[in-house]
């Protein structure tokens, strides 16, 4: 491993970029690390250089582009990216697509040595005629119900135009599929760990988790040695879904699809924003991706998709009985 | 001495008989007074369940429920071992009863290695497919071909799980190249849905084999097209006509009006018990091809119609041996 100078994380408060945080500090205590977000985090390190960036703003990109200028920023991870849905569209275009616009506008204007942006293999899209395993050349259908998921497509055609016109840049794009494990959590989490789970009658496709260790383990060796190029980062294995909520004991609600759609469409557009509008699909049709190349690059994860579903309901079980 | 103490016990007995009695009577009109003044509230035995815990254990039930069926892995493609352990009675009976299915040629087939097996498509549902796969497997244990089954099909709710457990892969090259390369033999139908939807008066005659997507996948992945032939499978949904209003509303592409389905309703769906007799012929080797040979379109397209016209001998033959649809 290189030196890799000074890191800075976009997305300080974001699971991914705090679990980053604290895996490199835990490597070395030398490494310098630039926090930036919106706000500071609660018990944030001190080794860690913190400065407050609203990336909706208009003049954000020349703020970061300030920032990683004076703290000689060499390496740029881009994790500012909602976890949980919302119901408000424009806020959430704002951030994610014309946010992260921002940052590899300012990694360009900075001339940072590497970007290493967080995506995920959703964007693929629950497609029926998806093949089984998805490689990393499969076109990005997304979602047309969902605008996060359409809006972080958007971000990855950006990223694209933007590697061709930076060509000194590596650019690392790690697409992962749903994060679980003992401390992760998001709208995809509290939908398993529901007691009675809604499920479509009649569709058990079958899915693929990361446990969150491996998560981070990718994004840490993405930003510490060189990997250009776009990954999948997956676990091993694929369980059918109906299999993933029995083996965790939960009742399974199984509802036509029609009833399901109309029951979840209405609170998805109000603002409870849970579920978030075009879930159910992801629930319905296959889009597993093959995760071969990000294996290759950054080892072999611990977790399968089983161990990280375990890990994840024996930790909740030992909450809830304490 | 002892009649006197005899008397007196007699004597005392009597006396505190009497007054034991009076005794009892003012303790009993006591006590009738404070219970009247002082009512206590008689509580009813009441047979207390516990909820919690019998709902506990229904919840126990159901969840397990559907494990005994089902094992907790299932392969890349979605197969479970314990789902097809469960089924082979049924499928043995399909096979040795219901079809009475004859399988020659077995020989032919690479002993270990995989293949790529091509076969005409017939009936809606892919029973053919399963039927060649299994008759497979029940001579060579270590093998079980994988069958392609079209998009519809294995998007269709309530089928789609099943035919995924028994091994059906949604038939595309990135599954097909991508199972033989794990060292597993695909059985494929080039028709594709063309083959499915044949009327009765079609029935044998072999639609166009795509655009030749099988030859590239076996040119791709370097392995031998096992051509296959399966005689009696056409007539086991014997399609009068298409009717197409009322399939669209279904999402399905059309729906198959046969001598049974829709006069007798959900028991129209099941198949005639023909004769069934699937014939392997030689393998077609392609190590003579250079690697470049995918790009040659023409050599494809050749190839291709070789193919067909390998699985239409095999097909014609088989006709020919047989003496009626049901012996």
């Amino acid at each position: 491993m290189n030196s890799p100078g000074v890191i800075a994380i976009t997305g300080l408060g974001s699971f991914l970029g705090s679990s980053l945080v604290k895996r490199l500090l835990q490597r070395s205590p030398d490494i310098r690390i630039v926090g930036l977000d919106l706000r500071r985090p609660f018990r944030l390190d001190p080794l860690v250089q913190f400065h407050t960036v609203d990336l909706t703003e208009p003049t954000s990109d020349s703020r970061v582009a300030e920032v990683l200028a004076e703290e000689r920023a060499e390496v740029v991870v881009h994790t500012a990216f909602r976890s949980e849905p919302t119901a408000d569209r424009e806020m959430d275009h704002e951030l994610e697509t014309i946010g992260s616009l921002h940052v590899m506008n300012a990694c360009a204007a900075a001339k940072v040595k590497r970007l290493v942006v967080s995506s995920s293999t959703m964007l693929y899209g629950p497609w029926p005629d998806n093949p089984n395993f998805l490689t990393e050349q499969h076109p990005l259908r997304g979602h047309p119900g969902s605008h996060s998921v359409s809006n972080r497509v958007q971000v990855e055609l950006l990223l694209e135009k933007w590697r061709l016109r930076n060509p000194d840049t590596e650019l690392t794009v790690l697409r992962n599929c749903w994060i679980f494990g003992p401390s992760y959590s998001d709208h995809v989490v509290r939908y398993f760990s529901r007691p009675i789970v809604p499920k479509l009658m009649g569709y058990d496709p079958l899915m693929q988790f990361i446990h969150e260790d491996d998560c981070v383990h990718a994004l840490e060796t993405a930003t510490l040695n060189r990997h250009p190029g776009v990954f999948n980062v997956v676990g091993r294995g694929v369980l059918p879904l109906s299999t993933i909520l029995r083996v965790a004991g939960k009742r399974i609600l199984s509802m036509p699809s029609p009833i399901l759609y109309r029951m979840t469409d209405y609170p998805s557009q109000g603002q409870t924003g849970d579920p978030p509008e075009g879930f159910y699909d992801y629930l319905r049709y296959l889009w597993v991706a093959d995760g071969q190349r990000g294996w290759d690059a950054f080892g072999e994860p611990i977790y399968t998709t089983r161990e990280a579903w375990m890990s994840f309901i024996s930790t909740r079980r030992m909450r809830r009985y304490r | 001495m002892s009649d006197e103490i005899d008397l007196d016990t007699q004597v005392g007995a009597e006396s505190s008989d009497v007054l034991s009695a009076e005794l009892r009577e003012a303790l009993d009109g006591l006590r009738d007074e404070i219970r009247s003044r002082f009512p206590v509230r008689q509580r009813a035995p009441v047979e207390t369940i516990d909820w919690m815990a019998l709902a506990q254990q229904i919840q126990r039930r159901l969840s397990t429920l559907g494990m005994s069926e089902r094992s907790g892995e299932v392969d890349e493609f979605g197969m479970d071992e314990i789902v097809l352990r469960r089924a082979r009675p049924l499928l043995d009976l399909l096979y040795e009863r219901y079809w009475r299915v004859d399988l020659h040629g077995i020989d032919r087939l690479p002993d270990t290695s995989p293949c790529l097996l091509v076969a005409n498509r017939s009936g809606l549902l892919p029973y053919d497919g399963l039927m060649v796969s299994h008759a497979i497997w029940r001579r060579r244990a270590n093998q079980r071909p994988r069958f392609m089954v079209a998009d519809w099909l294995i998007t269709l709710p309530f089928v789609q799980p099943f035919l995924a457990q028994l091994g059906g892969v949604r038939a595309c090259r990135e599954n097909a190249e991508r199972l033989i390369r794990s060292g597993a033999s695909v059985l494929v139908f080039p028709e594709g849905q063309k083959g499915a939807a044949k009327v009765f008066r079609e029935r044998y005659r072999l639609k166009r084999f795509g655009r030749g997507g099988v030859v590239r996948v076996a040119l791709e992945t370097r392995v031998p097209i096992v051509p296959i032939g399966i005689v009696g499978a056409e007539e086991a949904h014997p399609i009068l006509f298409k009717w197409h209003a009322p399939a669209r509303a279904a999402g399905l592409p059309f729906l198959p009006v046969t001598p049974t389905f829709p006069l007798f309703g959900p028991f129209g769906f099941l198949p005639l018990p023909t004769k069934w007799v699937i014939r392997i012929g030689e393998p077609i080797s392609i190590d003579h091809l250079a690697p470049d040979a995918a790009s040659d379109e023409l050599l494809i397209s050749r190839m291709n119609e070789d193919l067909r016209s390998k699985v239409q001998t095999l097909i014609d033959t088989g006709l020919s041996d047989r003496g009626s649809v049901w012996e």
